[in-house]
């Protein structure tokens, strides 16, 4: 019975060993190539002048799509944001999303919207709608306003896309901070970059305790909270270390939903946005993807360092919980959906590696994670671990985790530095240090739920409660 | 403090004496954690100092930021009754005063007579140019263009744009075909600005693409910049590099080229679709009634994308003579189709109103939507 339990203690070792060491290859890996991504897109971009997309008549126009549910609190700030954008040729479409409060209402008051009589080419199935609505005021001229039965976040957007008049759409939450030259930024790689391009994503950032006006960001704080101040940490190292490597590999399969830019034409091609998944945003990239390589199209999805989009991240565990248990529910999904994918050389670097690399880095390895915590526990009761070596093993673990995530504040500080105080910086690189042992666990957690919901079958959105920027507004004014 | 010591020691003995006996995976991983934790601290160390020399740069560049725009208000202040010469003699002994040895110190000048030239005309910007040039600025400028990093390059041709050097313009042209795209597109808009003879002299030698975006710039620059001697594009209108021959297309509609026409129509056969498009949307622009039996005569064979073109490009001349051919088109089956004609048929004016008005009457629900659609003046095309 013991020797059984050594080889099973040697293989537990040896496999955490061996698989930690890949992921962190991987990561390193991942590492360089942000690096040379963002060194190359900074010194492209440092002789930029974005003035000529701004006043050029030949700029593509864009439609912003912005889907809205139940926002009545907020809207007018938002659409206000949204209808300063620096940029020429655009309209901003809010999808009232079946609405049960006064959303609708205080749309029509604000803007003196009324329903215009607009011929609705349905390219992509949606629930009914209900009317289509524009200002009698020139000033909005620009915005439409989509009345519809609710139908969830895709089928918005679905409706949105068939409204849509313009080549590119731009899908946002109505909720974000969308910096003002976010759209120049975010166009420019469709005119410079040699093959298509089919999307665009910008970086997202943490907008917790940051001083909001009028739906516009006024000075980055760190946000006095703890959750969030480590979604800080999570979504620098995500996005400027892991989208912008993936974006060199030419590999991205996600672009947040919080805001990407896509080429309307491809995304009518291959169907809109899927109702069928909580992970849409990720689902219609691959699908986008797939149908280049089909079509044996030349193509690009490229993502822009710069930060574009300030959202409010959940504060309280449980409802990021619920955030990150639909995260894992939508890869899960898409991951199924796409399974044909996994290792297929018909579609190159899309089945070799960027598929492989969901299903084993961002998938599995919470799984394998669990699993090898719950083996060690069941081990340390019965007796069987060698304490030393495990704690070395842990160690190697988090001390790798930290050196990663400095790294990425390094990245942070070296390119856009947003937290211009020095204590937000310290608190940032504390962060660091705390991350793996109280934050990480949490979001293993959160993903093993999200495992056994889908399996068992849940399929709800998981509502998610946001503070808003209003308190801020009032501590600014 | 005993504690502290016995784990100093233990990690002494982990990481010298013991660590040959390990297994090879532990030894590894130790090896791991004392690579990761020494990375972590440099790093720490790293980043910390760097924001504290960072604002130490800043403190000292505010300062010196000050002492210049101080100098360089006076400038502008000063009274407009002497010549450019004078007060250029006034204050060149006051800018030579600063410590231009100091690099930092050079850049920060120039870069702010730079920023000043931009934003002055006339006599100021006279003087600033003048004392960018009895400084020797602008040889370090003509330098730079020798550096081997095109970020040099491109800062010594913004310069030499932006403080007018002409004599420089045929030093420039040579990187009009470089294959660096950035730099290539800041030397074509350069040369536009500062060859007195032929600007458009790099269309000729043209190999490389010039992307979508380098367009927009270029046409920015040749449509915004006054004194250019406007050639006819369409001499680059037959230019087998087809990035030219779209440039040169938007500056036909820009400039309302009428010459180019004939060329044009040859383009409708072009195998490039954009360029196809774009050669039947400029003969719509320019109104041009003559071409329109070719458009119709080519319609029945194109894709979808440029049968809409020739709608819309109909609609745009709006002769009349081709409105039983629109109105057939409201019966496609294809809803972009109907729509860019019934559009084309608004376009008319009011004999297109009117029959509009009858398709309406005699029309399916959908097409009636597509009418009321068209002439709701609130609804953008």
């Amino acid at each position: 019975m013991s020797l059984y339990y050594f080889f099973f203690e040697e293989f537990l070792n040896n496999a955490i060993f061996y698989y930690a060491l890949i992921v962190m290859f991987s990561y390193i890996f991942l590492t360089f190539l942000s690096a040379v991504e963002m060194k190359s897109y900074l010194r492209k971009n440092s002789y930029v002048d974005y003035k000529a997309i701004l006043v050029s008549p030949h700029a593509p126009s864009v439609s912003i799509l912005a889907p809205a549910y139940n926002e009545e609190a907020s809207i007018i700030d938002n659409v206000r944001s949204l209808l300063s954008l620096h940029y020429s040729n655009f309209e901003v479409i809010i999808i009232n999303d079946g609405s049960s409060d006064n959303s609708m209402a205080v749309l029509i008051e604000h803007f003196g919207l009324e329903k215009v009589k607009f011929a609705l080419n349905e390219q992509i199935k949606t629930k009914p709608l209900r009317g289509i609505y524009k200002s009698k005021d020139p000033a909005f001229s620009r915005l439409t306003v989509v009345d519809k039965d609710n139908g969830g976040k895709s089928d918005a957007l679905n409706m949105g896309i068939n409204v849509s008049g313009k080549d590119l759409i731009l899908c946002i939450d109505v909720d974000c901070i969308v910096e003002q030259d976010a759209i120049l930024k975010m166009v420019k790689p469709f005119l410079d970059e040699g093959k298509r391009v089919i999307a665009t994503g910008g970086v997202v950032r943490i907008a917790n305790s940051c001083e909001v006006r009028d739906g516009r960001l006024i000075s980055v704080n760190m946000p006095d909270k703890i959750i969030p101040r480590f979604q800080v940490l999570e979504y620098i190292r995500a996005f400027l270390m892991g989208r912008m490597a993936w974006s060199r590999l030419n590999g991205l399969l996600l672009i947040s939903g919080a805001m990407g830019l896509f080429d309307k034409e491809i995304v009518i091609k291959v169907g809109g946005y899927n109702h069928n998944t909580v992970g849409e945003d990720m689902e219609l990239v691959v699908r986008m993807r797939r149908y280049m390589h089909d079509q044996d199209l030349r193509y690009r999805v490229v993502y822009t360092p710069d930060p574009l989009c300030w959202t409010e991240s959940p504060s309280s565990a449980t409802i990021l919980g619920r955030q990150r248990n639909r995260w894992t529910r939508g890869t899960m999904e898409v991951l199924w959906l796409h399974k044909d994918l996994f290792f297929n050389p018909r579609y190159g670097f899309l089945g070799l590696l960027s598929y492989p690399y969901w299903f084993f880095f961002e998938w599995l390895a919470p799984i394998l994670e669990f699993v090898g915590l719950f083996c060690f526990i069941i081990m340390a009761i019965m007796g069987y671990i060698n304490w030393e070596f495990s704690l070395i093993l842990f160690s190697m673990v988090y001390f790798f985790a930290i050196m990663l995530s400095t790294i990425a504040v390094l990245f942070e500080e070296m390119s856009y530095q947003q937290y211009t105080k020095g204590s937000d910086l310290f608190r940032l690189l504390g962060m660091a240090v705390l991350e793996p042992i109280i934050y990480h666990p949490l979001t293993v957690y959160w993903a093993i739920r999200g495992n056994i919901d889908k399996l068992t079958g849940k399929t709800s959105w998981g509502t998610m409660t946001r503070t808003g920027f209003k308190t801020k507004i009032k501590q600014a004014a | 403090m005993n504690s502290i010591y016995s784990v100093v020691d233990y990690l002494r003995d982990l990481f010298t004496t013991r660590l040959p006996y390990f297994p090879s995976n532990i030894r590894s991983a130790l090896i791991i954690i004392l690579f990761c934790a020494i990375v972590f601290a440099e790093l720490y160390m790293y980043i910390a100092v760097r924001r504290i020399r960072q604002n130490a740069a800043k403190r000292k560049k505010d300062k010196w930021n000050d002492t210049i725009s101080n100098l360089l208000a006076n400038i502008i202040i000063y009274g407009d009754d002497d010549d450019t010469e004078t007060i250029i003699n006034h204050f060149l002994p006051q800018f030579k005063k600063l410590p231009l040895y100091r690099p930092f110190i050079k850049k920060m000048l120039t870069k702010e007579l730079l920023e000043y030239h931009a934003n002055f005309i006339g006599k100021t910007a006279d003087v600033l140019r003048g004392l960018y040039l009895r400084l020797n600025l602008h040889k370090e400028a003509i330098a730079k263009l020798k550096s081997n990093y095109w970020e040099k390059k491109i800062e010594g041709i913004r310069e030499i744009t932006q403080m007018n050097l002409r004599t420089e313009a045929e030093n420039i042209l040579q990187f009009t075909d470089e294959e660096n795209g950035q730099l290539r597109m800041e030397a074509q808009a350069a040369f536009v600005k500062l060859s007195d003879d032929n600007p458009f002299r790099f269309l000729d030698r043209a190999r490389e693409r010039i992307l979508d975006w380098h367009q927009l710039v270029l046409f920015e620059v040749i449509t915004k910049t006054k004194n250019v001697q406007i050639p006819l594009f369409s001499k680059w209108l037959s230019s087998k590099n087809d990035s030219v021959v779209m440039l040169c297309l938007k500056l036909v509609n820009h400039y309302q080229q009428w010459d180019a026409i004939p060329l044009m129509v040859l383009l409708f056969k072009h195998e490039n679709l954009k360029i196809r498009a774009r050669a039947i949307e400029n003969i719509g622009k320019m109104e041009a009634e003559m071409v329109e039996e070719n458009l119709f005569e080519m319609y029945f064979n194109q894709p979808i994308e440029i049968k809409l073109n020739v709608i819309e490009a109909l609609g745009r001349i709006s002769s009349g003579n081709y409105l039983d051919f629109l109105k057939s088109r409201t019966y496609s089956e294809n809803f972009k189709i109907r729509m860019a004609a019934l559009y084309a048929i608004k376009l008319h004016g009011p004999s297109g109103e009117d029959l509009l008005s009858k398709i309406y009457h005699d029309s399916t629900f959908q097409n009636r939507s597509i009418v009321e659609h068209v002439l709701d003046q609130r609804i953008k095309n």
